[in-house]
């Protein structure tokens, strides 16, 4: 549980510092906290389904604190979520250029439904080439930004663990990390 | 068969959160801006009551350079500023005092005066706290909210210009749409040829133009001012500056670009405005915001 509260906690100070953060330097080159965290959940979370609610809950926060569409977000992060998942299975993530190239892409993809969702719900203009001009560093910076940020992740999710159970794990490093 | 079993209950959660999510969008476009006003309460609000101190004590380092670094910056060139400025005052004054003279001549002073007092509207300066986290939306956290006499709805300046809408607000803080959303539309008028059309956002730092070919005339450099035909924002409020103008060819709309008389990249006061356009107080009255949606034009795109 105390996992969970503090995953939730730190998920709902990201967007906290990237909107303080955003009145210095244009949000693009600002990496997505709240993504990279729900990336990581996806890569090292137990639980599927605990993740998704807790995936589901990091992106109902954002939804509050952004302009976008009530649920906007929600979806995307349970989409990032799902992707997360099935990438940590199906594909070989381990190591910084493969995890980097993976949120590359998560984050074009997300940033493109977000576009569509807007377009389709609320009637924008969808995605344009000023929105694709900005995408590109902010992809750039989420790639470089994810290995620090799925260590992050597995760090407080191993030692919150340890925290709940009252047992110390061992930790077992192998050669290639999964994250 | 037991693979199956095991999966059943986690895609039943991914069904009933994507519903869930996807209900919710439905619903908050149902109600933006109209339809049951957005006063965020319980934990909702609280995020947001939570946000807004935490946004201001992360920025106040930041502030604080930047502000000392602005202040000896403007202070090198700040005797030129002020000698340029001088004389800018003294034209301005001579131009005021004709203007004056010219109206009283024709007997319109007085009902000015009167006119302006119905208009004019308590302003609640408010500071701007933290930006939208996502860099695909441009909404604003400001630190006034419902004790303050904040409401959604209301429309917020600065000393520039139009800044945007209240969209939804808790007890201490107020999240407000700019101009620059993309979901953003302003009726408006050209001040030089009083031509008008909708002021559209594109989540960029321009705007768009729409108006009709056929007896418009806007021209590069005319100022685009708020018509308050929607409803929703007062009349001759600043928007933007025509930047370019499209070729229309055969077309019936033309669109040009704009650039906002706000700098959104360096803004930190703001006012809200404490009134609400007629339309915005018909919408969130509630019962009849069914009736009156298609008055709904200006605010958010229909």
């Amino acid at each position: 549980m105390k996992r969970v509260l503090a995953l939730l906690a730190l998920g709902g100070l990201a967007p906290m510092i990237q909107g303080a953060v955003g009145t210095f330097i244009p949000l693009y080159y600002c990496p997505d906290f709240g993504l990279l965290l729900v990336v990581g959940l996806g890569l090292c979370w137990r639980s599927t389904a605990g993740g998704l609610v807790l995936s589901a809950a990091l992106g109902l926060i954002a939804d509050l604190l952004s302009g976008s569409l009530f649920g906007q977000h929600m979806l995307l992060r349970i989409f990032a979520f799902g992707a997360a998942r099935a990438g940590s299975q199906q594909l070989n993530l381990r190591g910084v250029i493969p995890q980097a190239i993976f949120v590359c892409v998560l984050t074009v993809v997300t940033t493109l439904g977000s576009g569509m969702l807007t377009w389709f719900f609320a009637a924008g203009p969808g995605v344009n080439g000023e929105m694709l001009r900005e995408l590109i560093p902010h992809a750039l910076i989420n790639g470089a930004f994810a290995p620090w940020g799925f260590s992050l992740v597995e760090r407080i999710s191993s030692w919150l663990s340890e925290v709940d159970s009252g047992h110390q794990l061992l930790h077992i490093r192998p050669r290639n990390r999964l994250i | 068969m037991a693979e199956f079993r095991n999966r059943t209950p986690v895609t039943a959660l991914v069904v009933g959160l994507v519903g869930f999510a996807v209900v919710a969008m439905v619903v908050d476009r149902r109600s933006a801006p109209g339809g049951p006003e957005r006063e965020l309460s319980g934990w909702t609000g609280a995020i947001l009551d939570i946000a807004a101190p935490v946004q201001k004590m992360i920025s106040f380092p930041f502030d604080l350079t930047q502000n000392a670094w602005r202040h000896y910056v403007s202070l090198l060139d700040a005797s030129d500023n002020n000698d340029g400025l001088r004389a800018r005052l003294a034209a301005l004054e001579e131009e005021n005092l004709q203007l004056r003279e010219a109206l009283i001549a024709s007997g319109r002073l007085a009902r000015i005066a009167e006119i302006r007092a119905d208009f004019e509207v308590p302003m609640l300066p408010s500071e701007l706290v933290g930006v939208d986290p996502s860099p695909w939306f441009r909404s604003v956290l400001v630190d006034r909210g419902r004790e303050h006499g904040v409401h959604s709805g209301m429309p917020v300046i600065s000393e520039h210009g139009l800044v945007g809408l209240v969209t939804a607000t808790s007890v201490r803080a107020s999240k407000t749409m700019l101009v620059l959303d993309r979901q953003s539309a302003v009726d408006g008028i050209i001040q030089r040829s009083r031509s008008r059309g909708i002021v559209r956002g594109r989540g960029t730092s321009e705007m768009d133009f729409e108006f009709v070919v056929r007896g418009s005339d806007v021209r590069i450099g005319d100022v685009v001012i708020s018509s308050g035909l929607g409803g929703v924002y007062p009349k001759g409020i600043r928007i933007a500056e025509v930047v370019s103008v499209s070729d229309p060819g055969s077309a019936l709309m033309q669109t040009a670009k704009l650039l906002p008389a706000v700098d959104f990249g360096r803004l930190e006061q703001v006012f809200v405005m404490l009134w609400r356009g007629p339309t915005m107080e018909l919408l969130y009255a509630g019962e009849q915001a069914g009736d009156l949606g298609v008055m709904a034009s200006e605010g958010a795109k229909p």
